[in-house]
C-alpha cells in the first residue's frame, strides 16, 4: 500500500486532531497483488500466442474434393456459433480429408465454448464429433509412457443393503426427525409401539429423504448430502454440493439430482448436479433459472430419460450419457407443465390458450418424439367450468372422455393399482368428495358423493381401495377413513392440527402427525390402522417429520400373488395366533411392571408413615395439644350446624288436589 | 355429578386453597380480589378487600383463624378469616409470589420476586412477636442469589421451607438459620407450583418442562415422575388414594393456536404408583392454573385462566376404579 499524505502536517487541519491515515513506519507490505486483486487479474487481457484459440475436431467425415465445399459449409455453420472462425485447416491425404480438422477462433474463450458444446455432437449416424483444445494435445502427448495402474480401492462392504426387508415380522421402517431437527431416529413399526432401530444426534441439518426403493437414506448438510444404508446405516456415499437444499432420486436409484441456490457461476453451472450414486461421480451440472417447482427434472418411469421445462422449452436428456436427446431441446411456446406417464416413456404437456391459439394438451412418445395425441380445447371457453379429460393411453388413437365438474377442484388423486379416482370439489364449508370409477369400456361413472366434508387433501393407500380424506392445517385435522370398494366411511376421527398424513408402503398403517414446523405445540405422530382404529399416540419433543421407508417392488409374479391371496386363510391363522401371543405378552409385561412399581411405592409409604408416627408428639406440641392427624381426630371440637339448601321446586295447581 | 361453578373473579385465577378441614375454599386472582367460599355448595362467605394489584398466593392457618395473601402490589397481608378484617400489612420492595403458614400457624413465610433491581428474598415473620409485624422487620430474611423462587411450601414440622426455582431446582431452606440445607435439580424448566400431601411427608412439583414430580419432603428424593405434553401449571396429591391430579396449559403466546372448542382444557389424573394417566376432566375454557384436592379426598377443585373455579365431586366409580395389577 502506498503511504497516504500525512494529514497532520496540513495547516488547515491544525484545530482538529485528525487521526493519521498513514501506515506505521515499520510497516512491511506483505500482501501480494495476486491475493488482493485475484478476480480482476483473472480478466487481465493477455497476449494470445495463438495456440490457445485452436481446436481440433475429430471424426469429421472423410470426403473427396467434390464434397469438400459442402463439408466446410456444414462445419462452418456448426462451429461459428461459438465465435468468429479466423482460420480453418482440413488436412488431406490420398485425395480425401483425413477425418480431423483444425479451427482457429479469435479468442481462447471461444475455443473453450466450442469444446464444451460441440464435443459429442452427432453429425449423423456414423460421425460424432470429438472436439478438443489444441493445447490439450500437448498435455496428452506429455503423459508418461509408464502407466501406473490406479491403486485398487478396497471393496467397501456395506453389508446387506436390503436388510430391513428381511424383518421376520414384516415391520416397515420410518424415519422421525424431532427435537426441532437435533435428533433423527429410525423406528420399525410395530402395532404395539415403535421399535428403535437407529438414532443419531445431528444426523441431518434440515430434513431427510428416502430413495424410491428404500435403499438409501439421504441427509442434508451445509456441504452437500450424504447417503446411508445397510443394516447399521453406514455412510455409503457423499456428494459435495455447497448449500444443497433439495434433492431428487431417479426411480431406478442409480442417480440423484441435487439443487443448491448458491453455487452458480457462468463458466461452471453448478446449481443442479446429477450424480451417479454407485461411483459417486458428478455426471453433469445444470443452470437453474428458477426454483419454481421441484423436482425440476422429472424422470421417466424406467430412468432412461429425464426432462426439464424452462421458458418455452422442454429439454429431454438420456442416461447414462446425460446428453440432450437428439442434441436439441423442444421449442414449445408457452409450455406450462409436463409429466411422464407412469408406465410408458410418454410425456404429456399442456399449453394454455394464447391469443389465437387454443389451449392444447399433447402426448409425445419418447425417444421418437412422435406426437400421439393432441387435444385442443375450443377457443373462448371462459368461466370457471373445470373439466376432467381422461386420455385412455392403452387404446388406439388414445380416446378421450370428458367429465364435467361444476365446482372448483381442490384435490384430485388416482387410486394406485386401480381404476378409480377421487375428487374434492366445492368451496369451504361445502366441500364434497366424489368417487369415480373408470370402467373397462372407458365409461366414467360416479360411484358416490359425500357432501359437507371437512377435507382438503386425499390420501390413497399405496395398495389401493382404502383412503383417507383429511382436513389438514387450517381444517384442524379432521380425518375420514373410506373403503372405496363400497364407498363406506369406516371411521371418522380427528388428530387436532394434523399437518401430514403418510401411508406405510404396504397400506396397513396410516400415520397422522403434527409437525413442529407448522405448529409449535402438541407435536406428535399417531399411528392408525387402515380402517381408522387408533393404535398409538407417540409424543416426541418438537417432532418435525416422519417418512416411511419405501419398499422395493415385489419379486413375486402376478400368479404367485394370486396364489397367496387364495390361501390367505391359511396364513392368517398363524398370524393371528402370533398377534394374540404378543398381545398377551405385552399385557403380562405391563401387569408385572405395575406390580413392581406398586410394591416399591407401598414400601416407601410405609417407611414415611413410620417416621410420621414417630413425630406425632412434636405435632401435638406445635398445635397446642390439638390432634389434627385425621379429619375426625377431634370430633369433640366439632360444632354441628344445620344448613338449609334449596333443592327443588314443585308447583301444584290447587285444582288437582 | 355436575361441577359447581364459582364465578367471583373477573380475571384469571392464580391460586386456590382449601382450609385444613375442607369446608372453606379460598381463591385469589389477578383482579386483586381474594374470595372465601363454602366448598359444600359454592356459596361465597366473603371477600378480603385491600390489595391493589394481582394477588398471587393465599394460605390459611390450620385453625382457620387467619388468612395470608401475597400480591403484586408489593405487600403481604394478614386477614381475620371470619370477619375479613385486615390484621397486618407487610410492605415489600417487589411482588410477593408465594406465601404460607407453618404447621403451628405461628410463623409465616413469603418470597418476593426478583424485579426492578431488587433481589429475591425469602422472609420469615413470627406472629407471636407483634413488634416484627409493626416494624415490618422479619426475624429472618434469606436472599436468593441464583434462580428466583417461584413456589414454596413448609416442611412437615416447620423446620424448613421447600422452594421451587425458576431454573427447575428444588431446595430446602432452614427456617431458623436461613441456610440452604439441600438442593436437587430434577426438572429442566421453571417450577410453577409445589403442593404437599396431606400428611406433609411428600411434595409434588409442577413444572414448565411438561412433567410433575413426586419428592420426599425430607430427603428431596425424586420418587415418581408424571409426564404430559403440555406445561404443567399445578399438581396435587389425593389424601385418600394413590392418585395425583395435574392441571396445565401452554405458553401464553400459543394460546390462540389451540382448539377453540368449548371446554377443551382438562385436568388429568395419574396413578401415583404406576405413573400412568387414567382420566381427564374437561370443562375449563382456558389453561388450568391451580388444582387442589379437598382434604377428605372426595372432591377436587380447579381454577383457570378463564376466571372460573370449578368444584368437582367424584362419582362412586372413581373410588372403585383400579388399574389392573
Amino acid at each position: 500500500m502506498r503511504n497516504t499524505v500525512d494529514m497532520v502536517d496540513d495547516p488547515e487541519y491544525e484545530e482538529e486532531e485528525e487521526p493519521s491515515f498513514s501506515d506505521p513506519e515499520d510497516f512491511v507490505d506483505d500482501v501480494e497483488d495476486e491475493e488482493l486483486l485475484e478476480d480482476i487479474l483473472r480478466e487481465k487481457p493477455q497476449e494470445t500466442d495463438g495456440i490457445d484459440s485452436v481446436v481440433v475436431v475429430d471424426n469429421v467425415p472423410q470426403v473427396g474434393p467434390e464434397r469438400l465445399e459442402k463439408l466446410k459449409n456444414v462445419i462452418h455453420k456448426i462451429f461459428s456459433k461459438f465465435g468468429k472462425i479466423t482460420t480453418e485447416f482440413y488436412p488431406e491425404a490420398d485425395g480425401t480429408t483425413k477425418g480431423y480438422i483444425f479451427l482457429e477462433y479469435s479468442s481462447p474463450n471461444q475455443a473453450l465454448e466450442a469444446v464444451k458444446n460441440a464435443d459429442g455432437y452427432k453429425l449423423d449416424k456414423q460421425h460424432t464429433f470429438r472436439v478438443n483444445l489444441f493445447t490439450d494435445f500437448d498435455k496428452y502427448m506429455n503423459i508418461s509412457d509408464e502407466w501406473d495402474p490406479p491403486a485398487k480401492q478396497p471393496f467397501k462392504d456395506f453389508g446387506n443393503m436390503r436388510h430391513w426387508i428381511e424383518d421376520p415380522d414384516c415391520r416397515d421402517q420410518y424415519s422421525v426427525i424431532y427435537e426441532a431437527g437435533e435428533r433423527t431416529a429410525i423406528f420399525a413399526n410395530d402395532a404395539k409401539e415403535p421399535i428403535l432401530a437407529e438414532e443419531r444426534a445431528r444426523w441431518t441439518e434440515t430434513y431427510v429423504r428416502w430413495s424410491p426403493k428404500g435403499t438409501y437414506l439421504a441427509t442434508f448438510h451445509q456441504r452437500g448430502i450424504a447417503l446411508w444404508g445397510g443394516e447399521k446405516f453406514k455412510q455409503i456415499q457423499r456428494f459435495s454440493h455447497q448449500g444443497v437444499s433439495l434433492i431428487d432420486f431417479s426411480p431406478c436409484e442409480r442417480y440423484v439430482v441435487t439443487f443448491s441456490p448458491l453455487m452458480d457461476t457462468k463458466e461452471d453451472p453448478q446449481a443442479i448436479i446429477i450424480w451417479d450414486i454407485l461411483t459417486g461421480q458428478k455426471k453433469r451440472g445444470f443452470h437453474c433459472e428458477s426454483s419454481a417447482h421441484w423436482p425440476i427434472f422429472k424422470w421417466s418411469h424406467d430412468g432412461k430419460f429425464f426432462a426439464r421445462m424452462t421458458q418455452d422449452t422442454l429439454s429431454i436428456y438420456e442416461t447414462p450419457s446425460m446428453g440432450l436427446l437428439d442434441k436439441k431441446s423442444l421449442k414449445i411456446n408457452g409450455i406450462k407443465d409436463f409429466s411422464w406417464s407412469p408406465g410408458d416413456n410418454i410425456i404429456a404437456f399442456w399449453v394454455p390458450e394464447d391469443k389465437d391459439i387454443p389451449a392444447r394438451v399433447t402426448l409425445m412418445q419418447m425417444p421418437s418424439r412422435q406426437e400421439i395425441r393432441v387435444d385442443r380445447t375450443p377457443k373462448g371457453t371462459q368461466g370457471v367450468v373445470t373439466n376432467f379429460e381422461i386420455f385412455r393411453m392403452r387404446e388406439k388413437q388414445v380416446p378421450v372422455d370428458v367429465v364435467e365438474m361444476k365446482e372448483s377442484i381442490i384435490a384430485f388423486a388416482w387410486e394406485p393399482n386401480g381404476s378409480k379416482f377421487a375428487v374434492l370439489h366445492g368451496e369451504s364449508p361445502r366441500i364434497n368428495a366424489s368417487f369415480y370409477h373408470v370402467k373397462n369400456n372407458g365409461k366414467i361413472e360416479l360411484i358416490k358423493m359425500f357432501d359437507k366434508q371437512q377435507a382438503n387433501s386425499i390420501f390413497w393407500s399405496p395398495q389401493g381401495q382404502f383412503m383417507v380424506l383429511a382436513g389438514l392445517r387450517s381444517m384442524n385435522g379432521a380425518l375420514a377413513f373410506v373403503d372405496t370398494s363400497d364407498c363406506t366411511m369406516m371411521n371418522i376421527a380427528e388428530h387436532y392440527m394434523a399437518s401430514d398424513v403418510e401411508w406405510d408402503p404396504t397400506g396397513r398403517y396410516v400415520v397422522t402427525s403434527v409437525s413442529w414446523w407448522s405448529h409449535k405445540v402438541d407435536n406428535a405422530y399417531w399411528v392408525w390402522t387402515f380402517q381408522g382404529r387408533l393404535l398409538q399416540k407417540n409424543n416426541k419433543d418438537r417432532f418435525c417429520q416422519l417418512l416411511w421407508r419405501p419398499r422395493p417392488p415385489t419379486l413375486l409374479s402376478a400368479d404367485q400373488i394370486k396364489m397367496i391371496k387364495k390361501d390367505l386363510k391359511k396364513y392368517s391363522k398363524t398370524f393371528e395366533q402370533k398377534d394374540r401371543l404378543s398381545q398377551s405378552k405385552a399385557s403380562k409385561e405391563l401387569v408385572d411392571k405395575r406390580r413392581t412399581m406398586l410394591d416399591d411405592y407401598r414400601r416407601y409409604r410405609e417407611e414415611a408413615l413410620k417416621n410420621y408416627q414417630e413425630q406425632k408428639s412434636m405435632r401435638l406440641e406445635l398445635r397446642g395439644g390439638v390432634d389434627t392427624d385425621e379429619l375426625d381426630s377431634n370430633v369433640d371440637d366439632w360444632e354441628e350446624e344445620t344448613i338449609e339448601f334449596f333443592c327443588d321446586e314443585k308447583i301444584i295447581a290447587l285444582d288437582d288436589l | 355429578m355436575k361441577p359447581i361453578l364459582l364465578q367471583g373473579h373477573e380475571r384469571s385465577i392464580t391460586q386456590i386453597k382449601y382450609n385444613r378441614e375442607g369446608d372453606l375454599l379460598f381463591s385469589v386472582a389477578k383482579d386483586t380480589v381474594a374470595n372465601a367460599w363454602y366448598s359444600v355448595n359454592g356459596e361465597r362467605l366473603g371477600t378480603y378487600n385491600g390489595h391493589t394489584g394481582a394477588v398471587w398466593c393465599v394460605d390459611c392457618d390450620w385453625d382457620t383463624k387467619n388468612v395470608l395473601t401475597g400480591s403484586a402490589d408489593n405487600s403481604c397481608r394478614l386477614w381475620d378469616c371470619e370477619t375479613g378484617k385486615q390484621l397486618a400489612l407487610l410492605n415489600t420492595s417487589s411482588a410477593v409470589r408465594t406465601c404460607g403458614f407453618d404447621f403451628s400457624g405461628n410463623i409465616i413465610m413469603f418470597s418476593t420476586d426478583k424485579q426492578m433491581g431488587y433481589q429475591c428474598y425469602l422472609n420469615f415473620f413470627d406472629l407471636r412477636d407483634p413488634q416484627q409485624i409493626e416494624d415490618n422487620n422479619p426475624y429472618l430474611s434469606v436472599p436468593c442469589n441464583e434462580s428466583k423462587i417461584t413456589s414454596a411450601v413448609w416442611g412437615p414440622l416447620g423446620e424448613f421451607v421447600i422452594a421451587g426455582h425458576e431454573n427447575g431446582e428444588i431446595s430446602q431452606f432452614s427456617a431458623k438459620s436461613g441456610e440452604a440445607l439441600k438442593k436437587v435439580k430434577e426438572h429442566t424448566k421453571q417450577i410453577n407450583d409445589i403442593q404437599s400431601s396431606v400428611d406433609l411427608t411428600m411434595v409434588i412439583t409442577a413444572s414448565k418442562d411438561n412433567s410433575a414430580k413426586l419428592f420426599d419432603s425430607t430427603s428431596l428424593e425424586n420418587i415418581k415422575t408424571f409426564r404430559t405434553e403440555r406445561p404443567v401449571n399445578s399438581a396435587a396429591i389425593s389424601p385418600i388414594k394413590d392418585h395425583v391430579v395435574m392441571g396445565g396449559g401452554q405458553e401464553a403466546m400459543d394460546v390462540t393456536t389451540t382448539s377453540t372448542r368449548i371446554g377443551k382444557f382438562e385436568a388429568r389424573f395419574f396413578h401415583a404408583a404406576y405413573e400412568e394417566e387414567f382420566g381427564r376432566v374437561k370443562g375449563h375454557f382456558g389453561p388450568i392454573n391451580c388444582v387442589a384436592f379437598h382434604p377428605d379426598g372426595k372432591s377436587y377443585s380447579s381454577g383457570g385462566e378463564d376466571g372460573y373455579v370449578r368444584i368437582h365431586y367424584f362419582d362412586p366409580q372413581y373410588f372403585d376404579f383400579e388399574l389392573e395389577a
